[in-house]
């Protein structure tokens, strides 16, 4: 056991790395990454230093080498891995990166407290969904159906067969068509929020989300208002998620 | 006589042309094994519904309403024909292949690979509800008990792609797919399917698109079965085994590797930047395929783009860049009858402030785009867009086109000095990034004006060559470790020699 000392801590210390870098999704930022393994560097390096046999069985097969008590091609292959990693390492931080240049982007902007819908004046605030509200079960389905075949006349090429984001389209676009079965897009959302992105499209973003690059088009100049609330319907349902509402019974003034 | 007939009477020469060399060896069999989960009626019937209906039709008839919009057409499950199967020619897919189809989807088309949003179970109550609309009630009566043995591939070498080779010859698959294989061949143009729909022949370098998949053992496959409905046929009979894996690995050695990225980066060339779009100079370039949806945000719509994808490519030197885009296309449309092929490079006019862009189809009112269009039957033609509807033609100044069509492919090779009047375009400099959008017409499948392929945003970079700085750093680090190697190395000798003369004085 000894003997090994020094291949386990490099194989722990490998481990740890192996497992921070692929066993985590979304990956985690490359400074936190070296924050973790300076400390498991410590770590390692002081629990082998704490006991003075433990730590001469950990530098025994450095000593070994550099004393010459290795066969000479180990100690050559040594000799010339350290500088060598040391160089490709400082290569991998200094090398020009000529990737895509880094574009921020607010994923859903503040809404205008009014937007224009063929040439009518819409109230964002007050806005609902009429086809939800107070609807019988039958006129809901009714409606959700409807906004089916409007979805896959219109909106699958890009968000997807199963409104996943990821339609026939979609690798041509950047940002990428949303994701409606993710948490992070219609979930958070009101129906009064899509209404506007849908309607608008990527033209009707405000100047503080800029940069805007969507390819979202302005689907007030195909579909009308209650087609565009019946896919809303329609892509709800369809990806198992519920429209976001505020709470209206209690305010902040109530206790 | 129609396409049709003669894409049959062409594959039935084919197929009478190889018969004399072909060993009449029967194809190796086996067993169909056991479907593992059994039909529910009311399980399939809710799966289908919720997920297969918007594409292949409450009847099952491929008529959903997203039908119309996609190329190739939904599967009309009435009539038991199916392309991707493991049994012979004509004969019904086993519930393996329609259950490995489901759960994979179909490269290349609007067909998702479900296993990424239905239960193993509800894929299997999916493949049992659409057999429910063969109207001749055939996977009742006589399902597949024998299905072709895809295994034993042999190991891919030079010898077995050369012989592929031949037997791409001899097979005649040239005919359709081209001698390059991009899908360009004397028969490639306007076929149909059993159902009257255009069909394509699959082009082999992108091996992305292949509908039954692209390993060895898949292409094999398909080679061996065919796919039922289309003019593909089976090769089953008229070739052998041997001569069928070979086809499958020369077939295989066609593709090439799909580069998708949002930079094109053209690389400093010192001297002349090449004229010709053939020349060994563009291997320094590296590729990026600039992936294209169909134009559907303005009027009129246009939903199923003959083309996927555009190779773009660019080099510079001192003076001047050259961009080079190419793209297969199994036929060269001049424009003499009907809309001629084209291609078009948008740019930045001027410098929007920031990471502002023009708007990504031909640009807005505030944001001009220079743009290049390339086409056919007359070069080049310079505009200047402020919204599709706003076009204002210009003259060329120093910007040169020039394009050829050769074995199935288009190269439009655009040269422009790098620096230039602000006023009259966006001028290049090392390490700016500059945006950069494609457009690409198919004047065959009739594109033309806003019926066409497009790109969102990329960038064209003039990459810097490397800076010294950059080689310096890691020598002088490694240098620096080998000095301390070395500091070591002589200090670890002279304590060991000295605690040995200490020895031996003791």
């Amino acid at each position: 056991m000894v003997k090994w000392t020094f291949g386990l801590a490099l194989a722990v210390w490998l481990a740890v790395l192996a497992t921070l870098k692929l066993g985590i999704q979304p990956p985690i930022p490359a400074s936190v990454l070296m924050l973790y393994m300076v400390l498991v560097t410590i770590a390692i390096l002081v629990f082998v230093a704490a006991d003075e046999t433990r730590f001469g069985h950990f530098v025994a097969p450095l000593r070994a080498v550099y004393e010459g008590r290795v066969p000479r091609p180990v100690q050559v292959a040594v000799l010339v891995a350290l500088p060598a990693l040391a160089g490709w390492g400082t290569w991998l931080r200094v090398a020009p990166n000529f990737d895509a240049p880094f574009e921020p982007r607010v994923v859903h902007p503040e809404p205008p407290s009014t937007f224009t819908f063929n040439g009518r004046t819409v109230d964002q605030l007050t806005l609902k969904n009429p086809l939800r509200e107070g609807a019988d079960a039958e006129s809901l389905a009714r409606h959700t159906a409807a906004g089916k075949t409007t979805y896959y006349r219109n909106c699958f090429f890009c968000h997807g067969d199963a409104l996943g984001g990821d339609g026939h389209f979609a690798l041509a676009l950047r940002p990428i068509p949303a994701n409606f079965r993710d948490v992070g897009t219609i979930s958070m959302l009101q129906e009064s929020y899509v209404f506007w992105r849908i309607s608008t499209g990527g033209p009707g973003l405000p100047n503080g989300a800029t940069p805007w690059h969507s390819a979202m088009p302005v689907w007030q100049n195909y579909l009308t208002e209650e087609e565009i609330w019946q896919v809303i319907l329609y892509i709800y349902e369809g990806s198992g998620s519920t429209p976001r509402t505020w709470d209206e019974g209690t305010g902040g003034h109530d206790h | 006589m129609n396409s049709r007939v003669l894409a049959l009477v062409a594959c039935v020469l084919a197929t009478l042309a190889v018969a004399p060399a072909a060993v009449a060896a029967p194809v190796r069999s086996e067993a169909v094994p056991p479907t593992p989960v059994a039909a529910d009626e009311a399980a399939g019937k809710k799966v289908y519904e919720r997920n297969c209906m918007q594409c292949h039709g409450a009847e099952g008839a491929g008529d959903g309403p997203a039908a119309e919009f996609v190329y190739p057409k939904p599967r009309d499950f009435r009539l038991g024909m199916y392309k991707i199967r493991t049994t012979l020619s004509g004969q019904l897919p086993t519930d393996h292949d329609l259950f490995k189809v489901v759960s994979q989807g179909i490269p290349g088309t609007s067909m998702p690979a479900w296993e990424r949003y239905l239960s193993e179970e509800e894929r299997w109550q999916a493949i049992h509800y659409i057999k429910r609309f063969d109207m001749l009630g055939l996977f009742e009566e006589e399902p597949p008990k024998e299905r072709i043995v895809v295994g034993g591939a042999p190991k891919v070498t030079d010898e077995l792609v050369a012989r592929g080779k031949q037997v791409y010859q001899d097979a005649k698959c040239w005919q359709c797919h081209g001698q390059l294989g991009r899908g360009d061949g004397p028969s490639a143009s306007g076929m149909t399917d059993d159902w009257d729909n255009p069909i394509r022949p699959v082009n082999f370098t992108k091996s992305w698109i292949f509908r039954g998949g692209s390993t060895l053992e898949d292409i094999y496959r398909t080679f061996t079965t065919g796919f039922n409905g289309t003019p593909m046929p089976s090769f089953a009979i008229t070739v052998g085994e041997e001569d069928r894996w070979a086809l499958a690995a020369y077939v295989k050695s066609l593709a090439r590797e799909r580069r998708t990225g949002q930079v094109v980066r053209a690389a400093y060339r010192d001297g002349p930047l090449p004229g010709d779009a053939w020349d060994a100079a563009w291997d320094e370039a590296e590729p990026l395929d600039v992936q294209l949806a169909g134009q559907i945000i303005l009027e009129p719509r246009w939903f199923a783009p003959a083309h996927d994808a555009a190779r773009v490519q660019a080099l510079y030197n001192d003076r001047e860049i050259a961009v080079m885009v190419s793209w297969d296309d199994g036929t060269h449309d001049e424009g003499q009858s009907g809309p001629p092929d084209q291609v078009a490079l948008q740019l930045p006019l001027g410098t929007p402030p920031g990471t502002e862009r023009p708007y990504f189809v031909l640009g807005d009112r505030k944001r001009p785009v220079d743009y290049w269009r390339w086409n056919a039957a007359n070069g080049l033609q310079r505009a200047v867009y402020r919204g599709h509807d706003r076009a204002e033609s210009r003259e060329a100044e120093g910007v040169d086109a020039r394009g050829a069509y050769r074995e199935g492919q288009y190269r439009v090779v655009y040269r422009r000095a790098l620096d230039v009047d602000p006023q009259q375009g966006r001028a290049f400099a090392a390490g700016d990034y500059v945006p950069l959008a494609v457009h690409l017409w198919d004047g065959q499948q009739g594109e033309e004006g806003m019926k066409m392929a497009i790109s969102g945003w990329h960038y064209l970079l003039l990459q810097p060559p490397t800076p010294l700085s950059a080689w310096l750093w890691p020598a002088g680090v490694a240098l620096l470790v080998c000095v301390g190697n070395f500091a070591l190395l002589r200090r670890m000798r002279r304590r060991e020699s000295g605690s040995a003369t200490e020895e031996a004085a003791s």
